[in-house]
Parts: structure tokens; C-alpha cells; sequence
């Protein structure tokens, strides 16, 4: 097949189709929950790593409290399934409470972008968990409408829409992938298009930008309310997939699990932090069913990356056999 | 072309442009010449609004550039290259230009379009022979020889298409061989675009040999101003500058 070689988005599209299709042969092939739970949920962390990655491996900012975006996704599709809305909405709920999700977190994301892109290095990277933080509190303090710290409780609807009951395993499987496969198809045309160089400059030398009279400012508040809603999504996934939404989620330790996944896979390639997500979650599912001691591995493990490797495992791979 | 007129500026009491005018003519190469922190590059941050000016204004064509933001100075047609070389290091050479051309020119906000597909090849492909940067097109701009990297951030200057060219010192820290080999392509640049050139340089035999006319500066003021016939038999200059040795 000719098309494939060339890098175009005919062929993102071809090989997101092509693997979406694959891991649905691969479902019933293998018909271990386990497994299938495995695979939504490197998906789901995959997506919000990779939302990370537009600001750490593409701008160069060290953003400490992207967790911010995932928790606002998810207590924006709960609470919003739990509202009486949903009843006269019926089948359209779930897609409805997807986007109100990415667009609340994009709200989120611009005001606390404003703020924070002024900044650079450590600052910014304080600032960003500073407003984490302050999400976090005012997810612990509003107990009448978050349920506090015990998390959104008593579940909700998940009404079937256009013949997909995201109740059955099976369609939620199929569903979460194919929504992460668009998203990640999309994300890499952004990251290969004019903006996305524009991306690299700034990353590469921010002062010389204003020198070529482009502006800096607007192009990273654009990124990070990109990366904030991507984010957001994937907090609407998981919470679609646990049937409800955590404080913890808003907590400084959920924003450094990307970072490690971004350790771990690599910042430099597109799907390195999806890379990441993978050994993230088989490390955490065997680890865990064997011993209690899970930071203890995966401590051990990222040491061994980035003392052994010194880059991501997909960073190392096509550095090794591709670009010689 | 590009008017100075009476600009000065200081640092917490101490002066870095004294009261400096120039009146740059269109399509000439004029070189600043100076002792060390006589002011030259601070000018230069002056005049593309990188640092506000104290006092004075600047024009280019008709436009009073005085005090406007550096982005929208470089789009009335400043561009500059720098002393310490300034470029993308991770970038190749073509995609430095392309995102150079795009940045002023075409805006970088496309987010659907693939930059690699983008319809500029040809004119960043005349820009990197217009700076003899043919030959390492695709080299990474990290992997690229010192001359190269200053000759790089010389074509992204040239990307967006000035009315003024300012080079910063353009052979600092080159050999002697390399140094005229620089020298000989901004000349050809310079005949080939008929853009308004004003260079920073410290070998007087280059200045001589390529500028139309010089300016002076020494502890940010103007001392002299001339042809370089002019300069060479100039008092002040060869005692301040060029050592009272030669006659």
C-alpha cells in the first residue's frame, strides 16, 4: 500500500481505523475483562498524557496541574448525568455531557491559562498546581453538590444513544477506544500542522519568536486550552467508566501520573505518552495483584528508564532503529 | 529609510545612547562601528523595540516605530539578526525558514493543514540559496557549523521579507577565511534584494571594503559619520578608534 508511506492524514486515519478495528477482533478473541479494562483505561490515561505532552515535549512547559482539566471533565459528566436533565434528554445525554465536559474544562483551561502562560520555568509549574490545589478544595468543600471526599456518589444513567448502551462492556469498550483514536488522529494533525511548529519555535527559543513578529502569548494559551480539554475529555471518560467522579483526581499526586507516563513512553514521539500509559497500567495492574509495594516498582522502573535509557522507551526505540 | 532622531537611553544613571541620530538611505550598506559597550547593539535593541527608548523617536518610511511593540515593529519591516546566534536548534534548516515565512507572513494558527505540505518550499528553498544554505537544507540546526548556524539566523531575518536588514556582528568568532566568505554572501544578499542594510563589525578592513557609510558610536553618541574615505582621514575616529599609529 503506497498511501502509507506517505505522512499525511489519509494514513493517520487509515492505521486509527485499522487498530480500532484490530482491538475489536482482539475483544473477542481474548474475552478476559481484565484485559479489555486494561486497554480502555490506557486509552483513557493514554489521551490525558498525550494532552500533557502537547505542553511538555511540544511548547516546553512543565505544567504540574493538568489533573485540574481531567477532574473538571469528570464532575462535569457526573454531576451533569445525576441532573434531572437527563430525563428529558433521554439518548442524547451522553454525547451532550461529553462536550459540556470538554467545555468546561476548555473554560477552565483558558482562565487559569491567562494567568499562568505569563510565566515560565518552575513559575509556571507552581502556578498551574497552585489553581490544581484550589480546584481540589473547592471539590472537598462544596460536599452538597460533590459529595465532599467521599466523591460522586450513587452513580448514574447511562440512557443508550444511536443503538450504543455504553451499560454492556462491550459497547463502552468500543466506544471509549473509538473516541480516543479520533482525538489522538486529530491531535496528531495539530501537532504537524503550522501551529504545531509554531509549537516547536516557541519551545526552541522563545525570545526569538517576537523577533520574526509573531506572537507568543496567544499561540501557548491556544495550546494549553487544547491540552486542558483534552484532558477534560479523558476525565469524562473515566468517569463514564467508574460511574462516578473522585476528589483524588483533582489531586497534585494524579497530575504526576502523566508525567511518568511521559517518562516512560517519551516526550520526543507523538505516541510515547500513549507508550507510557501502556507500561504504566500493566505495571500497576501485576504489580499491584502480586505485592503491596506498587511505588516501590514503579520507582524502580522509572529509575531504570531514565538512568538506562535516558529517554522514553518509544523515544529510545525509534531513535535506535529509525533515525540513525 | 530608517530615521533616527535624538534617541537616547539609560540604564540607572548611566547612559547607554546619548542623544544619537542617523538618516539611513534607502537600498545603501552602512556598517556602526565602536569600541566595546559603545552602545552598538543596544541601539539595535533600541530600533527593534526590544528595550523602550528614553528619549527621541524612530521612523521607518513614514511610520514612527517609537516605543511599539518588537512584533509589530518587525512588521513594518525590521528584521535583525542577532550577535549571539538565535536560532531553533531542534528544527532543520528548512523548517526554521518555513516557520520563519509563516510566522509573519501566513500566520501559524493553520491547525489542520500539514506544515511539511505547506505550499512555501519553493520561496524557502530561494531563501536558503540566497544565504548559501543549499547544501544543509536538512541538516538539523544544532548539527550545523558555526558559520552556518550565524548564516541560519541571517535567512530567518531575511524570511520576512525587511525593508532594513540589522546584522549584530555578523563574523564574530570566525576565522579570517571564514569571515570574508561571510562578508562576500551578505554583499551578494545585499545587491541581489536591495534592502537597506546597517551591519555591526569589528574588522575596519571589512567596513571599509563594503560600506557605502559608517557611523561612529562611541560611549552611545555619535562621533563621526561619513564615507569610508571620510572615516579613514576623520581626527576624532582615529583617535578614539583606530589608534593614533596610522596616518
Amino acid at each position: 500500500m503506497k498511501f502509507l508511506k506517505k505522512d499525511n492524514f489519509h494514513r493517520d486515519a487509515f492505521i486509527g481505523i485499522f487498530v480500532w478495528f484490530f482491538l475489536i477482533i482482539f475483544y473477542h478473541i481474548f474475552p478476559h475483562p481484565g484485559i479489555h479494562d486494561i486497554i480502555q483505561k490506557v486509552f483513557i490515561l493514554g489521551l490525558f498524557a498525550m494532552s500533557l505532552n502537547i505542553l511538555i515535549g511540544y511548547l516546553g512547559l512543565i505544567a504540574f496541574g493538568h489533573a485540574a482539566f481531567f477532574a473538571a471533565g469528570a464532575y462535569t459528566l457526573g454531576l451533569f448525568l445525576q441532573s434531572n436533565i437527563v430525563t428529558n434528554l433521554g439518548g442524547f445525554s451522553i454525547p451532550m455531557a461529553i462536550i459540556l465536559a470538554i467545555m468546561i474544562s476548555s473554560a477552565l483551561a483558558t482562565f487559569i491559562g491567562i494567568i499562568c502562560i505569563r510565566l515560565k520555568d518552575i513559575y509556571f509549574s507552581f502556578l498551574t498546581l497552585a489553581f490544581q490545589m484550589l480546584i481540589y478544595s473547592i471539590i472537598l468543600a462544596l460536599v452538597d453538590i460533590t459529595g465532599g471526599d467521599q466523591g460522586l456518589m450513587g452513580g448514574f444513567p447511562k440512557p443508550p444513544f444511536l443503538g450504543i448502551d455504553l451499560g454492556k462492556p462491550f459497547d463502552f469498550y468500543a466506544f471509549t477506544i473509538f473516541i480516543s483514536i479520533i482525538t489522538i488522529v486529530m491531535l496528531r494533525q495539530l501537532i504537524e500542522s503550522p501551529f504545531g511548529y509554531g509549537l516547536r519555535m516557541i519551545r526552541d527559543n522563545s525570545e526569538r519568536p517576537a523577533s520574526l513578529g509573531f506572537n507568543n502569548q496567544k499561540h501557548k494559551l491556544i495550546a494549553f486550552i487544547i491540552a486542558g480539554s483534552i484532558a477534560g475529555l479523558a476525565g469524562s471518560l473515566q468517569a463514564l467508566l467508574d460511574v462516578g467522579a473522585y476528589p483524588e483526581w483533582a489531586f497534585w499526586a494524579k497530575s504526576a501520573e502523566p508525567l511518568f507516563m511521559i517518562l516512560l513512553g517519551g516526550m520526543h514521539s507523538f505516541l510515547g505518552p500513549l507508550m507510557g500509559a501502556l507500561i504504566f497500567e500493566v505495571l500497576n495492574d501485576f504489580v499491584t495483584a502480586n505485592t503491596r509495594y506498587y511505588g516501590l516498582v514503579l520507582g524502580l522502573v522509572i529509575l531504570c528508564f531514565v538512568l538506562g535509557l535516558r529517554k522514553g522507551l518509544l523515544d529510545w526505540i525509534l531513535i535506535k532503529y529509525y533515525r540513525k | 529609510m530608517l530615521k533616527i532622531d535624538k534617541v537616547s537611553k539609560s540604564f540607572g544613571g548611566i547612559i547607554a545612547t546619548d542623544n544619537v541620530s542617523m538618516e539611513i538611505q534607502p537600498n545603501s550598506i552602512n556598517a556602526l562601528i565602536g569600541p566595546n559597550g559603545a552602545g552598538k547593539t543596544t541601539l539595535f535593541n533600541l530600533i527593534t523595540g526590544k528595550i523602550d527608548i528614553d528619549e527621541g523617536q524612530i521612523f521607518i518610511e513614514n511610520n514612527n516605530i517609537t516605543n511599539l511593540k518588537e512584533t509589530d515593529i518587525t512588521h513594518l519591516g525590521i528584521a535583525r539578526a542577532f550577535q549571539i546566534t538565535n536560532i531553533f536548534p531542534t528544527l532543520s534548516v528548512q523548517d526554521s525558514i518555513k516557520v520563519a515565512l509563516l510566522a509573519k507572513q501566513y500566520g501559524l494558527n493553520n491547525m489542520w493543514n500539514r506544515f511539511k505540505a505547506h505550499s512555501i518550499n519553493n520561496e524557502a528553498e530561494s531563501i536558503a540559496k540566497l544565504s548559501g544554505l543549499t547544501k544543509s537544507y536538512n541538516t538539523i540546526s544544532s548539527a550545523l557549523s558555526h558559520g552556518d548556524q550565524k548564516l541560519l539566523d541571517i535567512a530567518l531575518a531575511l524570511a520576512l521579507k525587511p525593508k532594513v536588514l540589522l546584522l549584530d556582528e555578523p563574523t564574530a568568532g570566525m576565522g579570517p577565511e571564514e569571515r570574508w566568505k561571510m562578508i562576500d554572501r551578505i554583499q551578494k544578499l545585499w545587491k541581489k534584494t536591495k534592502m537597506t542594510v546597517l551591519f555591526i563589525e569589528h574588522d575596519m578592513d571589512i567596513v571599509f571594503d563594503i560600506a557605502q557609510n559608517i557611523y561612529v558610536l562611541q560611549q552611545g553618541a555619535i562621533i563621526a559619520e561619513g564615507t569610508p574615505k571620510e572615516i579613514k582621514s576623520n581626527k576624532k575616529v582615529i583617535k578614539a578608534y583606530l589608534g593614533g599609529g596610522k596616518k
